[in-house]
């Protein structure tokens, strides 16, 4: 019943933290070896080959906790959801939402919106003034070509109905 | 805008003045003088206040009301991600983990220090050698906790320094407020 995906949510967290040790130290060493030469350090193979790799600890961490909150963006809506159809839907929405490059604040506005959500109780949701939660969903739907909620829910399962996944990035990430 | 009234003076002298003594002793005071000392033996008196605080204080200042589940924490990251502003009234509980995280490497930097100063280990090279590694890790644990406020701040809308000093949150009308 419960979503892989979430399950691993803590996992990733931990880990996250304990890279973030590992890398924290790595670095602080590399930039003790390099000492006073600075940058010209590098041109010794082993202090290179180790800031090199701190540097690709630090990228894999930056990575991680981009994915993170990916993953918690996509589970923030799918409390209730544990149908398989729900899922698809979910996954379908969310590969719009990349595709028209909605950002976090208006994916999450216009998840709202497909809810059913009012704007007053959107905005009382995401602790956000009226006003702002307005202006996000008017770029929502403006990103997405469409005049308003119906429009843009009607896109939306028109895609579902038809089977396939717009031609924009891949849904199943 | 609504006031709540969060921390109590002993939570607000405690922060300053242990901010106050870790700072002087890591940057200022000479190691080697009796100063230095004694600022670490105060440090031990006010975290062991602070823990006993933690048991008997009002409801802000006690450790059940504010040790986080791991589903705490990720609601709080999952806001973060979704910009979504949901205030604590308390302590949040990424916060939570920062306060236990320096209160036991205070104990610890405080228990090497002493342990240098005892016949059994004066001189012994790895007691330093972890009391100079705990003062890295909790001077690293320091800036990432100023970073946090003032981002914790800037996202929330809630002047958090602010309230350190007054006792009183100062939360926006339109925010979601928890607790």
């Amino acid at each position: 019943m419960t979503n892989p995906k979430r399950d691993t949510i803590p996992w990733l967290m931990g880990l996250i933290a304990v890279q973030s040790l590992c890398a924290a130290f790595f670095v602080w060493d590399v930039l003790g070896d390099m000492g006073p030469r600075g940058l010209r350090a590098l041109s010794n193979l082993h202090i290179a080959t180790e800031a090199l790799a701190a540097l690709a600890l630090v990228a894999g961490i930056v990575f991680e906790t981009r994915y993170l909150m990916r993953l918690l963006r996509r589970t923030a809506h799918l409390e209730e959801q544990v149908s398989i159809a729900s899922g698809a839907f979910h996954e379908i929405i969310l590969a719009h939402f990349e595709h028209w490059r909605l950002t976090p604040a208006e994916s999450d506005v216009a998840m709202f919106a497909l809810k059913g959500f009012s704007i007053a109780e959107t905005a009382r949701l995401r602790g956000s003034a009226e006003g702002t939660v307005k202006a996000q969903l008017n770029a929502v739907y403006r990103k997405a070509g469409v005049s308003g909620r119906g429009a843009l829910l009607g896109l939306l399962v028109d895609d579902l109905l038809n089977g396939g996944v717009m031609d924009g990035p891949s849904a199943t990430a | 805008m609504t006031t709540h009234k969060i921390w109590d003076p002993f939570v607000r002298v405690f922060h300053w003045s242990l901010a106050g003594l870790f700072a002087a002793n890591a940057l200022i005071v000479d190691d080697d003088s009796w100063i230095h000392e004694w600022i670490g033996y105060a440090v031990a008196a006010l975290v062991g206040l602070r823990i006993l605080w933690g048991v008997i204080g009002p409801r802000h200042a006690r450790f059940a009301a504010f040790a986080p589940t791991p589903s705490d924490v990720t609601e709080q990251i999952t806001d973060i991600a979704t910009r979504r502003r949901r205030a604590h009234l308390g302590h949040t509980p990424l916060g939570a983990l920062m306060i236990f995280n320096l209160l036991l490497t205070m104990l610890a930097i405080c228990a090497s220090g002493y342990m240098m100063t005892t016949d059994a280990f004066w001189g012994v090279e790895w007691v330093e050698e972890v009391h100079e590694a705990l003062v890295t890790w909790a001077e690293l644990s320091v800036i990432a906790h100023i970073a946090a406020v003032l981002y914790e701040s800037h996202r929330t809308g809630i002047n958090l320094p602010r309230a350190m000093v007054t006792g009183t949150k100062r939360v926006p009308d339109d925010i979601r407020v928890v607790e």
